[in-house]
């Protein structure tokens, strides 16, 4: 799968993304914003908004309607986190032209639909529609007090915006209790034209699709000839620029829950300045530690110790974070901590075989492979590029890989240090 | 070797058996690098009761075998372990338990035939030692206790208890840290030497191979057996009434998540399993049922949404097998029996005016879209096939039967299957 871009307007991009793998194609529209403490509640919410009705479908259950007519399309919305970036998703997925039992055109109303609920909101007395409005803030409120419903992705969340200090990377991605009540459908309207004006906006059309066509298609709809154009330099993330100190002191965090399960999460930076071919390094890192069933942590948490039954890490590229996750027994709190500090001073020593490095390259050889056979995962690489000063192609991306020695997994393990540990456990 | 093809997704099935019983099928997509394999036995977690041929007692074993068994055959005698063999292949490997089978597969882009040899040796080749054993026992609880912490897992659990009596489908595929605690090595290999057998075991491929070669390739490696003889299973009759009719369970959860269960009218009386084309009319009624009544596009759904009190779709299912047959139905809402009354009144409702065309026809293309999906990649077909082949049905006849199915007979499911008796309430509240 190749990305092919096509630019509409200065920071509005067409990516076809040709493939005859799939039963279906894929419409996805990405609106990347700052990441922002203030605006953040809002910019949840506008998705959801978006989603119960356009100018044209005017009601949720008719865009609903509209959907099961085309052979049960899905409609997705939600924001994502990318460093800097919050970026706004709509997806509409289904099935292609060629598997329809009369000859029906779905890409085409894929296509039509996305774009009017985008950019064709159903908008009333310079204002959305106060009854959604309402009803989207009811259900913030309760997206947000239900965090804590579930304990792993809790724990995770609750270790970042520690880390951070709810700033940045640090901004709860559900959105905050306190600024939902100041929100109506006027400010609403407001801060959506906001986005609408200034995001870096990419579309993105997969699957077995007739490329002129869906040009064609999008460039002719007059919802997206009325977009301005947009500077979307200040989007583009570039990782050398980040660098990080030392901490003094390794914070400890210890939270208590109604759980069974003791949840230990683990914050990791990567120190000193990030070089260009840093997170390649990082990422073989990771996977040595904790990514998959020949890391050392699965094989020495779980395997040798029988302490977790998941014990895993994963690598935050543009924070430079690794993040080490375990669900243990409560009383094996310490156990746990130090296997898992003997294991990162294993790293740091060069205690790893050559067997090791080599594995962790098959493992990301494969995980690359899959960009190439799923769709979805296509398109999340390709906008990842897309805002990356530091661009790489699917070609590169496995020379890099393939460069990499055992000396540089050490010099990352020697710059990996412990930020903060949380523990969520039990009230007794 | 016999082929079924389906025009309308342009897909065929290989499908071949060997002298030893086991089946082997192919469905092969020329285009993807991508490469899926999954070998299943017909053993899951129900299956705790069984008579071993030429043995005159039952057998009954602890709750939590077959998983325990599906854990525990990744580690071989030399020392190694086949899930650290295959991941330094570069291929992602798993396994996974249910009620009714246990399945081992991998899924790659490279290295498909070296990582081949591994896998179909150790799931043919079980080596258990008291040591290893026991070491085993503190990760299972571990994942016991991870699901623990999960109030979806609970509310589903709670459902299936309140739903049947006696039937193994209720407990927990994992066991308790009590039942776990009892299994040792004679156990298990009595249980694997019983039904880990050819003839009792799938082998499903779905990637870029010619049907023949492949076929060629997983014979070579079956290890020999001696007998083809599988242990009976004991089924205990299940009561048509429901066990209870309610399960309330505090956890730590902010809105109260329900499960609507509905125990439908028995199977084994119309033998649904000896009809397969029954089988997948009655799943697809019972589809379409759920979707115009409480689906997405429902005005039921549109209409709880709008008053504030439900926050998302309702998540639903139909689960059946041999012996039990249940719908489930899952939300969240602060007043969750006002939800419940106002669904339960809907089913009254269609029940008596039955539904309207332009409903049907909708929700007649929607599921029709459902079931071309499961055909969307390797491994989804792979798991579609090997879930297939346990109920003995063929996954092609949802799309021709999807096309045909009519309004009357979804009615008539609907009256037979939604009934007041039927049905049962699993809550989880943090009060």
């Amino acid at each position: 799968m190749k990305d092919k871009c096509i630019d509409i307007k200065q920071g509005i991009k067409l990516h076809l993304v040709k493939t005859d793998l799939f039963k279906t194609n894929l419409s996805v529209l990405f609106i990347t914003i700052p990441l922002d403490r203030t605006t953040i509640t809002e910019d949840v919410i506008i998705p959801e908004i978006l989603k119960s009705g356009s100018n044209t479908y005017k009601r949720q259950i008719e865009i609903s309607n509209k959907l099961d007519e085309m052979y049960g399309a899905t409609l997705e919305a939600g924001v994502d986190k990318t460093g800097k970036n919050l970026v706004i998703k709509l997806y509409i997925e289904s099935i292609d032209d060629e598997f329809l039992p009369n000859g029906e055109e779905n890409l085409k109303n894929s296509v039509d639909t996305l774009i009017d609920i985008a950019f064709n909101p159903y908008i009333t007395d310079e204002g959305f529609n106060r009854e959604y409005v309402n009803i989207e803030k009811e259900r913030r409120r309760i997206v947000i007090e239900s965090q804590k419903d579930d304990k792993d992705s809790y724990a995770y969340e609750r270790i970042i915006s520690i880390m951070y200090n709810d700033t940045e990377f640090g901004i709860n991605k559900n959105g905050y209790l306190e600024d939902i009540e100041k929100i109506n459908e006027k400010s609403l309207y407001n801060r959506y034209k906001d986005i609408i004006k200034d995001g870096k906006i990419d579309i993105f059309i997969a699957g077995n699709i007739n490329e002129e066509y869906v040009k064609n298609l999008v460039l002719n709809n007059k919802y997206i000839n009325n977009l301005n154009e947009r500077d979307i330099s200040k989007y583009l993330v570039d990782i050398e620029k980040y660098e990080k100190n030392r901490k003094e002191k390794v914070e400890n965090i210890v939270e208590k829950m109604d759980v069974t399960q003791g949840k230990l999460v683990i914050g990791l930076d990567v120190l000193e300045k990030v070089k260009s071919d840093d997170r390649f390094k990082i990422l073989i890192y990771n996977t040595i530690l904790g990514d998959g069933a020949n890391s050392k942590l699965f094989k020495n948490v779980r395997e040798k110790a029988s302490l977790a039954y998941t014990c895993k890490s994963n690598y935050v590229v543009q924070k430079s974070n690794i993040f080490i996750r375990a669900g243990i027994e409560i009383e094996n709190y310490n156990k746990a901590l130090e296997v898992i500090n003997n294991e990162l001073d294993n790293m740091r020593n060069g205690k790893f075989e050559d067997e090791d490095l080599e594995n962790a390259k098959r493992y990301i050889y494969s995980g690359i492979d899959a960009i190439k056979e799923e769709q979805n995962t296509a398109i999340i690489f390709f906008y990842g590029e897309e805002v990356s000063l530091n661009k790489v192609t699917i070609e590169e991306y496995y020379e890099k890989i393939k460069n990499i020695t055992r000396e540089d997994i050490i010099e990352i393990a020697k710059r990996v240090n412990i930020n903060t540990i949380y523990f969520l456990r039990n009230n007794n | 070797m016999q082929v079924i093809e389906n025009d309308l997704i342009k897909e065929k099935v290989y499908i071949k058996k060997l002298k030893n019983g086991l089946t082997m099928m192919c469905i092969p997509k020329k285009n993807t690098s991508k490469k899926y394999i999954i070998f299943a036995t017909n053993y899951g977690s129900m299956d705790d009761r069984f008579i071993v041929p030429g043995e005159e007692n039952e057998t009954i074993v602890p709750d939590g075998v077959a998983h325990f068994l599906e854990h525990k055959l990744f580690e071989q005698e030399n020392g190694r372990n086949s899930l650290d063999v295959l991941s330094s292949l570069g291929v992602n490997a798993n396994a996974y338990t249910t009620n009714n089978h246990t399945a081992y597969l991998y899924e790659c882009t490279n290295n498909f035939y070296e990582a081949l040899d591994e896998f179909m040796n150790y799931v043919q080749s079980p080596y258990f030692t008291d040591e290893n054993v026991e070491k085993e026992k503190g990760i299972i609880n571990q994942e016991i206790g991870m699901y623990d912490d999960q109030p979806e897992w609970k509310v589903y659990l709670n459902a299936l208890e309140a739903l049947y009596v006696k039937n193994k489908v209720k407990i927990d595929p994992a066991g308790t840290v009590q039942t776990v605690s009892k299994i040792n090595k004679e156990i298990l290999y009595k249980c694997y030497n019983n039904f880990y057998k050819s003839s009792n075991m799938v082998i499903v491929v779905s990637g870029n191979f010619e049907a023949e070669e492949i076929f060629k390739e997983i014979e070579k490696r079956v290890i020999k057996e001696d007998s083809k003889e599988i242990a009976k299973k004991v089924f205990e009759e299940e009561p048509e009434e429901v066990n209870k009719k309610l399960i309330k369970k505090n956890m730590d959860v902010n809105i109260p998540i329900f499960m609507l269960g509905i125990k439908c009218k028995k199977i084994n009386s119309i033998n649904i399993l000896d009809n397969s084309i029954e089988q997948i009319r009655k799943h697809i009624a019972v589809d379409i049922i759920l979707d115009i009544i409480l689906g997405s596009g429902s005005k039921l759904y549109n209409e709880l949404y709008d008053e504030g009190l439900i926050f998302s779709e309702f998540s639903s299912m139909y689960e059946y097998a041999r012996d039990y047959s249940h719908i489930l139905i899952q939300s969240q809402s602060y007043e969750y029996e006002k939800v419940v009354d106002r669904m339960k009144k809907q089913f009254e409702e269609f029940k008596n005016t039955g539904f309207n065309d332009v409903d049907f026809n909708r929700s007649k293309r929607k599921n029709y879209g459902m079931y071309v999906r499961e055909f969307e990649d390797v491994e989804s077909i792979g798991n579609n096939f090997v879930d297939s082949f346990f109920k003995g049905i063929n996954p092609f006849d949802f799309i021709e039967e999807s096309k045909n199915i009519d309004k009357e007979y979804v009615e008539k499911i609907l009256k037979e299957d939604f009934k007041e008796d039927s049905m049962i309430l699993s809550i989880i509240t943090n009060k």
